[in-house]
């Protein structure tokens, strides 16, 4: 029978898209059952019988440091979008710069 | 290091009104009549011709200048000027009684300098800029430009910062596309008047047969480059003026000058060069010169390039790799890597160049450009050694 | 006085920087990352200067903030040159999309003399009826060819072993190049063959129509002959006849050799680096494993995996950094590949590491019975049963009908790597591949899921070594630069 850990993640400090996507990342180590009850999401990680409690801990502990990453990423995200349109539009608009493309028509 | 400029001795039968007049120097008594009139014949001993421009002799020379026309045009030169051959141009001023070579026939690159006004301030400016009138230097230069020969090779102009004639520099570069078709010129340039989109059109509409600009791009820290060139902003005019310069097809060298304030970043520069400018036709990367403001900022300035040929080594290897073509200019051969020696360019004019003693006996001698006067009068590199190739034995001796 | 300022003049903060977009990646146990620009380029940072980084706390003065603005990972007043560099580089990127299919695959033939265990397509007969390509369905596949809009074509011929087929290269090349004579494309023709069958006419024809010849090389005869059963037993030395053939009649770098990397090649790198070094060959590719024929035949892969071949590729590579620090200049082509989308905007065209995937795309198949496939992996999964990425016939269908096909669009956009689960935040995305092909073998899905990925797991380990040789080791770099420029 798979052991579980359980995980309470305060939805104040990360959100839910956050906790999905670091949990995402490990689904070769534990699978995750997520429930939101209030402002928080609590995380049911289902182990393999094999893993030891040691290696438990160690996940957990990597869970909980891609959580932080994946709030870093979704800061640096918000605050990017809009020059990253910016500049993938720019970049596919016609430059004339590389290769024998013809110049643009101003 | 030749005397370029200099006074007359003695100065008569020009007329006074012409403040300046350019004469090509000739040696040949046969010359025809047309081109002899605006030419000035080199006195050596022989009969005199009639019919020049301008008689000429040397210092202890002078009588030779009995035999020329009376009435005509004569000067005597300082033994410094003893140089001048057939060929050569001298801009005479009939006022000051002084002359000044400004086209040496038979050397590789000629420099015309178009003003001495500059928006730029560079910390080792060897041109200080000054902010005076002086557009008669482009003037000079569009009645020079019909006198050079077909065969010049290659002409440079520069400044101060030459775009500040706007569209006069650009019909400058017209002239010489239409009267030099087989010249290439070098235009020097802090590239910023560029980033003006229609200035640079006006540019690539010459469509010259052989143009270049070189460009300074100091680091890949814009604050840095500021620095060193003392003008905000001037970074990001600079990139704006290549990117449209390319955008236009047209040809752009990026120059380097290293030293102590340069030198901490120029493997990233050559990575920013190598990531975004990839499309730039040549990098140059240049030594100090010790003249102008350099000597004044030389405790922020000097390095010995020995103590950072191996930052060099790794600068030239990341562009070289990226098949940026790359060149190294007035380095001696001793201070680089052996790496690097192939990029070596023997840079340094023939006016300009000179050897110290430590250089006796050096193999490599034939190849290195030397020295600037002004580094051997006031700075250069402390590890100046002759280098001795391996010689490889012909036979092998053996034993009796 | 001096009219000069201080260079603290001119660094001046005037408002705090902004965040330009770039992705994130750890890259080792000790709390460095990788991070990476819209452009591909990359940086390590220590994991608190990355949060400094973010909560714009970084010194306008220090390294980093000059290392990061320099590569743009930030912007601010005295960089405003930097969306039109960093809009040129991505340009560059995706530059080579447009060209479309430059790679066409002909399958002239299954038949094969050879029976290699894991090859899941040969068939050991004299059938040529009914496993050799014929000249309508030839014609037909030319004419998708010279639909590409590529400026380079390049006509690959496979097998089975291809030059039992021999007659029909011929008739195709001269089909092509007659066409070609029209189209004036830049065209080159590759045979893949295992050289046992060459003959000097052949040859010939090789040398009079500048075609390249593609061969197998395992490693050592013991291991090549093991992997390669044929009469005669003698696989490698018809190989080694084969190449000195070749380049004596046909040029010096005319022949390039591939390596099948199998169980027994992964404790052997060093004697197969060897072998190749000793045939004068300038350079080689480190496979990975392969999941396809192997994976069914042996069952084998799940022992091996990812780790096991990440070692044997970490051992060769060492290997022969190692030869050109001696002054061998020995070239590993894999790492060459990833080094080129690494430190350069230029796509190096290798149809396993693309995104969009390079099924189609980049490369397409047109099989000896008129199918067309997506890539070589589709029709080997076809052979074992799975039709998945057929995408259609020379004979019923028009090349709209194929390149429109849905057996197409579906994986390329299902599996685009910027929009799907992890590797869209990935910072080694700009050096990755979508693998639809693979993901839907291994996991039953275009996608996958990239924890589980074996493609995943080894391509990481591939990068990240590379960028901590990049950092530690100078004269990796120096060959590294090298290579990504070739």
């Amino acid at each position: 029978m798979p052991k579980t850990r359980a995980l309470t993640v305060d939805l104040a400090v990360y959100s839910l898209d956050c906790v999905k996507r670091s949990a995402y990342r490990f689904t070769d180590r534990f699978a995750l059952d997520l429930k939101v009850e209030g402002n928080a999401a609590i995380c049911t990680l289902s182990f393999d019988a094999t893993a030891s409690d040691q290696v438990k801990d160690i996940v957990v502990a990597s869970f909980q440091k891609e959580l932080l990453d994946q709030d870093l990423r979704a800061t640096i995200r918000a605050e990017t979008k809009d020059v990253r349109n910016l500049i993938l539009a720019h970049a596919f608009s016609r430059t004339g710069l590389i290769g024998d493309e013809p110049l643009p028509v101003d | 290091m030749l005397q370029l400029a200099g006074e007359f001795t003695q100065l008569d039968g020009l007329a006074p009104s012409v403040q300046r007049q350019h004469f090509r120097i000739s040696t040949n008594p046969a010359l025809p009549k047309p081109l002899a009139s605006e030419a000035a014949f080199l006195c050596r001993g022989a009969a005199v011709p009639s019919g020049f421009g301008l008689y000429l002799a040397h210092e202890g020379d002078q009588e030779v200048l009995e035999g020329a026309p009376t009435g005509s045009p004569k000067g005597v030169l300082p033994i410094s000027a003893v140089y001048l051959c057939d060929g050569d141009i001298l801009r005479v001023s009939s006022t000051a009684k002084s002359y000044r070579v400004v086209f040496r026939r038979g050397t590789r690159h000629q420099s015309i300098l178009l003003t001495e006004r500059c928006n730029h301030y560079c910390l080792m400016c060897s041109q200080p800029p000054r902010d005076e009138q002086d557009d008669w230097l482009i003037e000079e230069t569009e009645r020079l430009i019909p006198l050079l020969p077909l065969d010049t090779l290659e002409l440079g102009f520069t400044g101060g910062e030459p775009t500040i004639y706007g569209e006069r520099l650009v019909n400058l570069l017209r002239l010489t596309d239409r009267l030099l078709p087989y010249t290439s010129v070098h235009l020097l340039s802090n590239g910023r008047r560029f980033a003006d989109r229609k200035f640079a059109e006006a540019y690539a509409a010459v469509q010259h047969h052989d143009l270049m600009v070189g460009i300074p791009v100091y680091s890949d820290d814009p604050g840095r480059h500021n620095y060193v060139v003392q003008a905000e902003g001037a970074f990001d005019e600079t990139i704006a003026g290549i990117l449209n310069l390319k955008l236009l097809r047209q040809r752009v060298e990026i120059r380097v000058v290293v030293h102590a304030q340069t030198i901490d970043r120029l493997p990233t520069l050559a990575e920013f060069i190598a990531r975004n400018l990839l499309f730039v036709d040549h990098v140059a990367l240049m030594g100090l010169e010790i003249t102008g403001f350099t000597r004044g900022n030389l405790k922020k300035l000097w390095i010995d390039p020995y103590d950072y040929k191996q930052i060099m080594e790794e600068a030239v290897e990341i562009l070289a790799a990226y098949r940026v073509p790359v060149k190294v200019y007035n380095h001696q051969l001793c201070v680089v890597t052996p790496q690097v020696r192939e990029f070596c360019v023997q840079s340094i004019s023939d006016w300009k160049n000179e050897y110290l003693p430590e250089c006796t006996g050096c193999d490599l001698r034939a190849q290195c450009g030397g020295f600037f006067s002004s580094q051997v009068k006031y700075r250069h590199s402390d590890h100046i050694t002759a280098q001795r190739l391996i010689p490889v034995p012909l036979a092998v001796e053996t034993a009796p | 006085m001096s009219r000069f300022q201080s260079i603290e003049f001119y660094q001046r903060p005037t408002t705090t920087y902004q965040l330009l977009p770039f992705r994130f990646t750890p890259l080792n146990e000790r709390g460095e990352y990788v991070v990476t620009n819209l452009a591909g380029e990359h940086l390590v940072l220590p994991g608190d200067r990355l949060r400094a980084l973010v909560r714009h706390e970084l010194p306008h003065t220090s390294s980093e903030y000059l290392g990061l603005r320099a590569r743009h990972f930030l912007c601010d007043d005295s960089s405003k040159s930097t969306p039109d560099l960093l809009a040129l580089k991505i340009r560059s990127r995706y530059r080579r999309l447009a060209e479309f299919t430059g790679l066409h695959i002909f399958v002239v033939t299954l038949r094969c003399e050879h029976s290699c265990p894991y090859c899941q397509v040969s068939r050991q007969t004299g059938d040529t009826e009914a496993f050799d390509m014929s000249r309508t369905t030839a014609d037909k596949a030319l004419e998708f060819v010279f639909r590409s809009p590529s400026p380079a074509i390049k006509i690959e011929f496979q097998g089975g072993e291809s030059l039992l087929n021999f007659s029909l290269i011929r008739y195709i090349v001269e089909r092509a190049e007659a066409i070609n004579h029209q189209a004036k494309r830049n065209l080159q023709f590759v045979i893949a063959t295992n050289l046992a069958v060459v003959t000097e006419e052949m040859l010939a024809f090789c040398r009079d129509h500048r075609i390249n010849l593609s061969t197998s090389l395992d490693g050592p005869e013991d291991l090549h002959n093991k992997n390669r059963p044929r009469p005669g037993k003698n696989s490698y030395q018809r190989a080694l006849d084969g190449i000195e053939r070749a380049r004596r009649i046909v040029g010096r770098d005319s022949v390039s050799a591939l390596m099948t990397t199998t169980a027994g090649s992964l404790d052997r790198v060093r004697e197969i680096i060897d072998t190749y070094v000793g045939l004068g060959f300038t350079g080689m590719f480190l496979r990975p494993l392969s999941p396809y024929g192997f994976a069914v035949k042996t069952n084998a892969i799940a022992a091996y995996g990812a780790d096991r071949w990440v070692k044997f590729y970490k051992e060769g590579l060492d290997y022969i950094l190692s030869l050109n620090n001696a002054g061998i200049p020995f070239r590993e082509f894999y790492t060459s590949v990833i080094l080129k989308k690494m430190l350069t905007s230029d796509d190096p065209g290798f149809v396993d590491l693309m995104s969009p995937a390079g099924i189609a795309i980049k490369g397409i198949v047109y099989n000896y019975d008129g199918a067309v496939y997506a890539s070589d992996e589709s029709r080997m999964l076809a052979e074992m049963g799975d039709q998945t990425f057929r995408l259609g016939s020379l004979a019923n269908d028009s090349y709209e009908d194929v390149f429109l096909s849905d057996a197409l669009l579906n994986p390329l956009e299902e599996s685009f790597a910027g929009s799907v689960p992890m590797c869209d935040e990935c910072a080694f995305e700009p050096y990755c591949g979508a693998e639809p092909v693979f993901h839907h073998t291994v996991q039953g899905d275009f996608v996958g899921r990239k924890a589980e990925s074996s493609f995943c797991r080894r391509s990481m380990a591939v990068f990240r070594h590379l960028i901590e040789l990049l950092r530690s080791d100078p004269d990796a770099k120096r060959i590294f630069l090298r290579w990504a420029n070739r």
